[in-house]
Parts: structure tokens; sequence; C-alpha cells
């Protein structure tokens, strides 16, 4: 496991990541899991029957993997893998064409049976600069990563 | 030949908190994480689970409806799934609520491999009144 290596403060910023949205890749997330369609997701006709809108949308469940792959790279794949969480509430739908970053910060960190938990807010925004989805992730930490407590 | 539909058509009001659902089996495919890793255009993403929407499939295979809009969704990461293992999911409506005159239903689901490892938990908050938001969203 090597030697100390990490530290999480509150104000820590998590680089941010950004995702240029196609209709393809929507097409792509929906077909892995056998929904090829047609779907709000996938067809314009289905989206204005269920939804009214013009166009179809993107899961939310994207953003969801989009925020995780936010989160892996900030604590690593060995550790946000098996304790990393993601929670997001969806104000706007993300459409084919958008441009959506995620940005992160640490908001505190609590110590845990396995670790130290370091909770992080999370915020997207679409190429406009509306906010798309609001929340939060968390990891747990594992102590031999940390700096021994004095 | 015809498809019978035998889904009880969505009463919100009679809907009981804990209903647990059949559980549902499926095997991931290393086609299904290539096809999902392209679509988040993340060749390391770990949890392409979560696009199969297992918590709510099992909702949509008992009740019928007028469709949905994921409010909000919470995943938990516990083991990474590994392509060719069987998956079982067990799904239970986990809470419902009316917002701003709206109904929702929270749904839950834990997936499971054959080998006994906890992959992951979902947790979806769904409106029922897509329309709804569709309508705004165009304004």
């Amino acid at each position: 496991m090597g030697g100390i290596v990490r530290s999480y403060s509150e104000g820590d910023p998590v680089a941010p990541l950004v995702k240029e949205l196609t209709q393809e890749a929507i097409n792509l997330f929906e077909g892995s899991a056998g929904h090829p369609g047609p779907s709000q997701f996938t067809d314009e006709e289905a989206a204005r029957e269920t939804l009214g809108t013009s166009g179809t949308v993107a899961s939310g469940r994207m953003s969801i993997s989009f925020a995780l792959e936010m989160m892996r790279r900030h604590f690593g794949s060995s550790v946000f893998n098996h304790t990393g969480t993601v929670d997001l509430r969806f104000l706007r739908p993300v459409r084919p064409g958008d441009t959506i970053t995620f940005t992160g910060e640490v908001t505190g960190t609590s110590r845990e049976a396995n670790g130290q938990k370091v909770n992080v807010k999370i915020e997207a925004r679409n190429q406009r600069g509306d906010t798309t989805a609001v929340g939060a992730g968390s990891a747990i930490v594992p102590n031999a990563y940390l700096a021994a407590e004095e | 030949m015809v498809e019978v539909d035998n889904r009880v058509p969505l009463d919100w009001d009679a809907l009981e908190v804990g209903e647990v659902f059949e559980k549902f089996e499926y095997v991931l495919t290393q086609q299904m994480i290539d096809e999902y890793r392209r679509g988040v255009m993340d060749p390391d993403a770990a949890f392409p689970t979560i696009s199969h929407k297992v918590d709510v499939r099992q909702f949509n295979a008992r009740y019928s409806d007028n469709g949905s809009v994921n409010a909000r969704c919470a995943f938990h990461c516990y083991n990474s799934p590994v392509p060719g293992k069987r998956l079982t999911v067990t799904a239970w409506v986990a809470d419902k609520y009316l917002r701003r005159g709206k109904n929702y239903i929270v749904t839950e689901a834990v997936s499971v491999d054959e080998d006994g490892r906890l992959i992951d938990r979902v947790i979806t908050h769904e409106l029922k009144q897509p329309w709804e938001v569709g309508k705004k969203w165009e304004e």
C-alpha cells in the first residue's frame, strides 16, 4: 500500500470533468443494457409523447456515471470502487449537443469504522451555465492511506 | 402472436412502501461493458450496471403508468462487476411522497453476483407526471 499519500480538507477542489453529449453516446448507453429504444432517450417521437419535449434527453443515470468518474479519478479506483457514493438531483435536462462540466469540492471529513469518510459537493452545468444537477458524493479512505494522527 | 400485458395500472395511493419485486437475474457480458464505456466515454468505468436501471425494471414489469422522469438518483459502489458473472437483483419500493402536487416513487435495488459479492446499490426517485416536467423544460 506504500507510504502516506493522501490528505483531505474542507474546501479542497476536485478536478472538473467535461463531457460532450451526443445522441450516439446516449444510444450506446441505453443499448448497453438491451434498451435500444425507441424511448424518450433515443427517439424524438417517443420524447414528444412521454415528455412533451421537442427532442431527446439523456438519462439522469448518464450524469451519475460522469459523477462517478470524477469521484473515482479523485479518490482512485482502489478506494472509490469499493466505498464510493454519488447522489444527484436532476434540475434540468441534458440533451444531445450539450457540454456538461462536473465540479466538486470537499465539504468535510468524518471518522468511520473503516477509515475517513470524505464528503464532496457536486454540481453539473451545461455550456450555457445552467445547473443541470446538484448533489453530493463520498468515499471512505482507509487509514492506511492517511497520515498518522498525532 | 399478440403479447398480453399483465401489468397492473399504477395506483399511487395504494402502492405499498416495502413491496419487494420478483428477483431479476442477468449476465453482464463484456460487450455490455464495452458499449457502456463507449457511451459514457470512460474506458475505466467500473459500474455498467447503472445503465440496466435494475431498480425500476421490476417496478415497470409489475405496473403500467404514463412514464416517469428521474428526479434524483443515488449510487453506492461496493465491488465492480466481473464480466460473464450472473447478477441477481433485489428491488423494492423504498418510499413514496407527494411534493408540489406531484407524485414521486422511490425504488431501491441491490445487486449481488453469483459468488456472493455485493456489487452496488441504487436508489431512484421517479416523478410520475413526466409531461409536467417536459412542459417546464420547453419554456
